[in-house]
């Protein structure tokens, strides 16, 4: 296919600069987005056995509720239910001691409780851990703190990353057209570095595509709803239509002691969805004026509307259905339209086989941005090299120095954060007061210290200790549950389940990856090009490199 | 090829052009084609769904204004698909 040389140029800057201004935030957004998938796993490897009480037959829930609000001031305005067979472990009733929002809470207390055999309530008190929450919010926010309004700066950072990220996409793919046919799938090893990383680069843009339109479109509404609601209202000139559809307010406020039997709930839910499981049911608002049931339908071979289930809305004491996210029927058509444009960003529709590929497509993102990087630093070292002529190695300029100290201290520095904050979070439990403190402290002074590394050292040798500490800290994670079992009595707890089995077999092999790439970093750095930004002979400290403790490439 | 056919790069008029009239054009087409598809504009989800429509149509016109001739030119034509799309959704919504 022919295209234009002036349409190329312009697509080609397009795609050069959007992605480079981009590329760092979404890394993170899709690296932590890949590990969110796994987010119930993810909890509970770090989550302390004992602190998940036995579960009950659905029929003594009543019971538990009834025992709990008697007892329990704090319940009283809301509490969470999880029925029998839901697939992940959680104690039958779970409140939090204090009213949340949606910040990273690090000093919540969550009540859990249960029946014993004698139907009398057992409740403990923990300390959740705060590295799944952190993990998501990495996802969302790319880490960046700080709010403006009622949303996350950090959402908005990537709202606008994502409206440049389709610029990229469409741009990558025009320049890409003309030799789409001629060099399909071609991943060329003999023609030079720059060109495997270029056809790398392709393979993962192209083959992906689909995925990669649909994540960058819903991030952009996920960012900008409001802003989006508020552009219709104006040119529809009705708010009341616009205005979110809110269930109907109700005035009258109910006792406690209304509440309808979870099974009379359980009934309405079934009638709106027969095939589907109620997993968990959360019990909102419940003396204020908006008293509300959050009923999660679950069923594997569906597509469903939220990360893990699809939702109806009851109201807890007239038993009436405000909302679901599964109206019957072709009225309920366009609802389900809109459920798919979230399925699709969240992989939830066809059950594990989906969440696996959406997990390899989220790590094969970061791939592309960072292999993007990587290609502009290579593509001006060519350019420099021409410039300055061959009679002397040329240095690299400062904007390609500082990008290169960027891409590799930001996403190995993330990676590394969220692998070390992981295996101390497990090996300080039981030594500290509050884990959740030192799970902050800990990815924001290795991330921080990352980037600090590879302005000090320069890429080629930072690179090359980041991706040895990646290696290392993401070993740790199976390897503590190896010392759990060698030493019992160590306050650490082995992995049981099948998921948290799952999290340490990952982790080992994410670790020998890790520790392959520092392999050829190090054998790029020192048989290549001795001009380029990864080359360990040039640079602030190069006579320092042969104290390093193993050269790899030549034994 | 001379110069007068050649694309001019224009990058700050036709970001702009493109992201501020492309999202009122975007806004507009969406409604549009909420308010033609089956159940209207009163529909269940229909809300949401024309939200959503937004961010789709926006992007595609974004992305391809920088195909316009110059900055100018993209600026004539999105102000004109505006004016052609907010009549057809006025008549619509009639």
């Amino acid at each position: 296919m022919k295209i234009r040389s002036d349409v190329m140029r312009i697509y080609q800057s397009m795609h050069i600069w959007t992605g480079i201004v981009t590329s760092l935030v979404l890394f993170i957004g899709f690296y932590a987005g890949s590990l969110t998938l796994f987010k119930p796993q993810l909890d509970s490897w770090l989550t302390p056995p004992g602190q998940v009480l036995p579960q009950i037959p659905t029929a003594q829930l009543d019971q538990l509720v009834g025992q709990v609000l008697d007892q329990h001031e704090s319940a009283k305005a809301g509490f969470s239910l999880y029925l029998q067979d839901a697939a992940t472990s959680h104690s039958p009733i779970q409140w939090f001691a204090t009213d949340l929002g949606r910040e990273l809470h690090l000093d919540a207390r969550l009540w859990q409780g249960t029946l014993d055999e004698n139907g009398q309530q057992q409740t403990l008190q923990v300390l959740p851990s705060v590295v799944a929450e952190l993990v998501d919010y990495l996802h969302r926010t790319a880490g960046i703190p700080g709010t403006l309004g009622h949303e996350h700066i950090g959402i908005y950072v990537l709202g606008v990353a994502a409206v440049l990220y389709f610029l990229a996409l469409v741009s990558g793919v025009i320049v890409l057209l003309p030799s789409l046919v001629k060099t399909w799938f071609a991943l060329r090893r003999q023609k030079g570095e720059r060109r495997f990383w270029l056809d790398a680069h392709n393979i993962a843009g192209i083959t992906a595509l689909p995925f990669h339109l649909v994540i960058s479109l819903t991030v952009i509404v996920f960012a900008f709803h409001d802003q989006i609601y508020a552009g219709l209202a104006q040119i529809l000139d009705d708010d009341t239509q616009i205005s979110r559809q809110a269930p109907p307010r109700l005035t009258k406020t109910y006792e406690l002691q209304q509440l309808l039997p979870v099974g009379r709930l359980l009934e309405t839910a079934h009638d709106l969805a027969p095939e589907f499981k109620v997993t968990e049911m959360a019990y909102m608002g419940l003396q204020g004026p908006k008293p509300m049931v959050r009923l999660a339908l679950f069923n594997p071979d569906r597509l469903m509307r939220g990360p893990i289930s699809d939702y109806a809305f009851i109201h807890p004491y007239s038993g009436q259905l405000l909302n679901s996210t599964l109206s019957p029927g072709e009225a309920g058509l366009w609802g389900r339209l809109v459920a798919s444009f979230f399925a699709l960003h969240f992989g939830s529709y066809g059950g594990d086989w989906v969440r696996w590929a959406y997990f390899v497509l989220g790590f094969g993102g970061a791939f592309l941005f960072y292999s993007g990087n990587l290609l502009w630093l290579e593509s001006r070292r060519k350019k420099r090299t021409k410039e300055m002529g061959m009679a002397e190695v040329p240095t690299q300029s400062r904007s390609c120095r500082v990008l290169a100290n960027l891409t590799v201290g930001v996403c190995l520095g993330s990676m590394a954060g969220v692998a070390v904050t992981m295996v101390t979070g497990k090996l300080l439990y039981a030594r500290v007061d509050n884990i959740n403190h030192v799970s902050m402290a800990v990815y924001y002074s290795v991330f921080l210290g990352a980037i600090a590394w590879g302005f000090l050292l320069g890429p080629a040798r930072a690179a090359i200790h980041l991706l040895h500490m990646c290696a290392l800290s993401t070993l740790a994670i199976p390897m503590l549950t190896l010392l759990a079992i060698l030493l019992p009595d160590s306050g650490l707890w082995p992995s049981t389940a099948p998921g948290t089995l799952g999290v340490d077999l990952v982790a080992l092999v994410c670790a020998s990856c890790f520790g392959y790439f520092a392999k050829i970093a190090r054998k790029r750095g020192l048989e290549g090009p001795r001009d380029s930004l990864w080359s360990l002979h040039s640079g602030p400290k190069a006579p320092c490199l042969t104290s390093s403790n193993r050269v790899g490439s030549r034994q | 090829m001379n110069s007068k056919q050649k694309i001019q790069a224009d990058w700050w008029s036709k970001s702009l052009i493109g992201g501020v009239l492309g999202f009122s054009l975007a806004l507009a087409l969406s409604s549009l084609l909420t308010a033609i598809t089956p159940g209207g504009m009163d529909g269940q989800s229909k809300v949401q769904f024309n939200m959503w429509m937004v961010a789709p149509i926006w992007m595609f016109i974004f992305s391809f204004s920088y195909l316009f001739r110059s900055g100018l030119s993209a600026m004539s034509w999105l102000t004109g698909l505006n004016l052609l799309s907010y009549s057809l959704l006025l008549m619509v919504l009639r």
